[in-house]
C-alpha cells in the first residue's frame, strides 16, 4: 500500500503544518509518496523540511517516492537550490528533474547543503560569508556590521545539528522578496534535521524537574528562552541566545519546530505566536532565521 | 615579557590555513591548544595579547572554547603559571560574543575593539569598573588615592582593586595597582 502525502502549493514554515499533518497520519508500514507535482513555490524551510521527511521515512525502511514539481520553472528553481542533489539519496524521484549548471540562482545564497560534522560548518560559513555581506548591505540596506553576526548565527544554527541531532541535517540560505507577509526583501536561513529533537536531547537533564508537564514545548522553552543545554557546563547553550540577540538588533525573526511544538521569537512586524503545542508529530528539529531589509526610515 | 598572538595565524596552523572564521567548538579547542602550546614554548611570557584583527567571524561556541576556557584554566591554577590576558582587534560583534560567554562564567577580560579604547568585558561590579577606568585613564594608584579621588570608603577602594588584581585585570605591585600595558 502507498500513502499519498501532498505538498502544499506554497510550502513555507506556516503551510508546513499542513504537510506535517498528512505526514504524521501516514500508516507506519506503508510506502509513502510525497507528491510535490502541484507545488508552485517552496521556501528554504520547505525544501530542507522535505528532506527531513525523506530521511525519516528512509530510516523506517521503505525508500519513499517523490514526484517533482510539474512546473518547469519551479523544478528548475529546486534544482538550482540544490534540492534534488540531496533528495536523490533519500527518495525514488518521479517526474522531470532538470539538470542545471552554474551559475547558480542569484536568490540562492547557499544551496541545500548537508551538515554532518563541525568541518561542514566551517565550509558553509566560509562559502557564504562574502555573498551574504553583499546581500545584507546592498540589497537589505543593513549596516556592514550585520554581516559578522550573520556568520555567527549561521554557524550556531548548524552546530545544533552537529552537537544534538544525533544524525546529519541540511542548511539552505535564500534571499527573496516576501510580498504577502512583509512586503520587503528578506534573507532566510533554514536548518533542519530528522534527528532526536529537543525533547529527547534535554530529557536526561531536564525532564525530572518538569514532571508531567515535560514535553516538546517545555524542551523548546528551556533551550530557546533559558539557554539550557544537555551539558551541565554553564558555557554551553549559548548559541541560540547569541542568534536571538543578533536578530533582535536587526528586527529579525527566528522559529524552531521540534516534535509537536514550535517556538518563535516574534518581531513587531509579525503576527506569529510565541509557542504552539499539539502540532502534528514531525521528527527532529527545523529552525528558521529570517532577516528583513531595513525599513526606508531605518536606512 | 609580553607576547602578542595573532589568533588568525593560530587558526591557520591549528585547523586550516585558509580559514578566517573562528567557528565551532572543535576549532575553538584546537586554537586554545595552539595558544597554550605557544605559552609552554615561551615560559618567560607573563602577559598575553590575543589579536583578533584578522578574524572574520567569531561564534559563541568558539568564544567560549578559546577565551573563557583559557581564562578558566588560568584562574583555576591548572595552567603551569599565572598569566595576564588581553584581547584586541575585536569587531563589535566579536566583543558581544566574548562579553556574553564571560558573563555566563563569571569571568572578565580587558579588551579593545578595532579602533577603540580598551574596556572591560564580562562579569564585574560597578565599583570594579569605575576603579579599572580610573587606572586605565590616569595610571597607577594606591587604594588610599582611589578612595580619596572617588569619595569611596577605603574598604570599598581596596576591595575593588584587590578583586581586579585577583582576576588579573590590573597588576598589583606592593601597595599600588597598575593598569595592564596598552594592548
Amino acid at each position: 500500500m502507498t500513502t499519498l502525502v501532498e505538498v502544499p502549493q506554497s510550502l513555507d514554515d506556516r503551510s508546513f503544518e499542513q504537510f506535517a499533518a498528512t505526514f504524521a497520519a501516514a500508516p507506519g508500514g506503508s510506502r509513502v509518496l510525497i507528491d510535490a507535482h502541484a507545488c508552485e513555490w517552496a521556501s528554504p524551510f520547505g525544501l530542507v523540511g522535505l528532506l527531513c521527511a525523506g530521511q525519516a521515512l528512509t530510516e523506517r525502511g521503505a525508500k519513499p517516492l517523490l514526484t517533482a514539481p510539474a512546473d518547469r520553472d519551479v523544478a528548475h528553481y529546486w534544482a538550482r537550490a540544490g534540492f534534488f542533489r540531496q533528495a536523490e539519496d533519500l527518495f525514488e524521484i518521479h517526474g522531470t528533474v532538470p539538470r542545471v549548471k552554474p551559475p547558480p540562482e542569484t536568490n540562492v545564497l547557499l544551496e541545500v547543503t548537508p551538515v554532518r560534522v563541525a568541518g561542514d560548518v566551517h565550509t558553509i560559513v566560509d562559502r557564504i560569508q562574502e555573498r551574504a555581506a553583499a546581500i545584507l548591505t546592498a540589497a537589505l540596506g543593513l549596516e556592514a556590521k550585520a554581516t559578522v553576526g550573520f556568520g555567527m548565527a549561521l554557524s550556531e544554527a548548524c552546530q545544533n545539528i552537529v552537537e544534538h541531532a544525533g544524525t546529519g541535517g541540511w542548511v539552505a540560505v535564500h534571499a527573496y522578496t516576501w510580498r504577502r507577509r512583509l512586503g520587503r526583501r528578506v534573507v532566510v536561513i533554514a536548518v533542519a534535521d530528522a534527528g532526536v529533537g529537543f525533547r529527547q536531547t534535554l530529557e536526561a537533564t531536564q525532564a525530572a524537574g518538569f514532571g508531567d508537564r515535560w514535553g516538546d514545548g517545555r524542551a523548546l522553552e528551556a533551550a530557546f528562552i533559558h539557554g539550557v543545554s544537555r551539558f551541565r557546563d554553564p558555557g554551553r547553550g549559548q548559541g541560540l541566545r547569541g542568534i536571538r540577540r543578533w536578530l533582535d538588533r536587526w528586527d529579525g525573526k527566528m522559529s524552531i519546530r521540534s516534535g509537536t511544538a514550535r517556538i518563535a521569537m516574534v518581531p513587531p512586524w509579525d503576527d506569529d505566536v510565541v509557542l504552539k503545542e499539539g502540532l502534528p508529530m514531525f521528527p527532529g528539529a527545523q529552525l528558521q532565521i529570517l532577516v528583513p531589509a531595513a525599513t526606508p526610515e531605518a536606512q | 615579557m609580553i607576547s602578542e598572538i595573532d589568533v588568525r595565524a593560530v587558526l591557520s596552523r591549528s585547523v586550516c590555513e585558509f580559514h578566517s572564521d573562528l567557528v565551532t567548538r572543535p576549532t575553538g579547542r584546537a586554537v586554545r591548544g595552539g595558544i597554550e602550546a605557544h605559552l609552554e614554548e615561551h615560559p618567560d611570557v607573563t602577559m598575553v595579547v590575543l589579536d583578533f584583527s584578522a578574524v572574520r567571524v567569531l561564534d559563541c561556541s568558539c568564544a567560549d572554547e578559546v577565551i573563557a576556557q583559557l581564562l578558566l584554566r588560568h584562574a583555576s591554577g591548572d595552567a603551569p603559571r599565572p598569566a595576564y590576558f588581553q584581547v584586541r582587534g575585536l569587531h563589535e560583534t566579536h566583543a558581544e560574543q566574548i562579553d556574553d560567554v564571560l558573563r555566563r562564567r563569571g569571568l572578565a577580560l580587558v579588551a579593545a575593539e578595532r579602533g577603540g579604547a580598551a574596556r572591560l568585558l564580562g562579569s564585574f561590579t560597578d565599583l570594579m569598573r569605575t576603579a579599572w577606568e580610573r587606572l586605565a585613564a590616569h595610571g597607577s594608584a594606591a587604594a588610599e588615592e582611589l578612595a580619596s579621588e572617588l569619595a569611596w570608603s577605603l574598604e570599598d577602594a581596596r576591595r575593588a582593586l584587590d578583586e581586579l588584581a585577583g582576576r588579573r585585570l590590573v597588576i598589583r605591585s606592593h601597595e599600588r595597582y597598575l593598569p595592564l600595558p596598552a594592548a
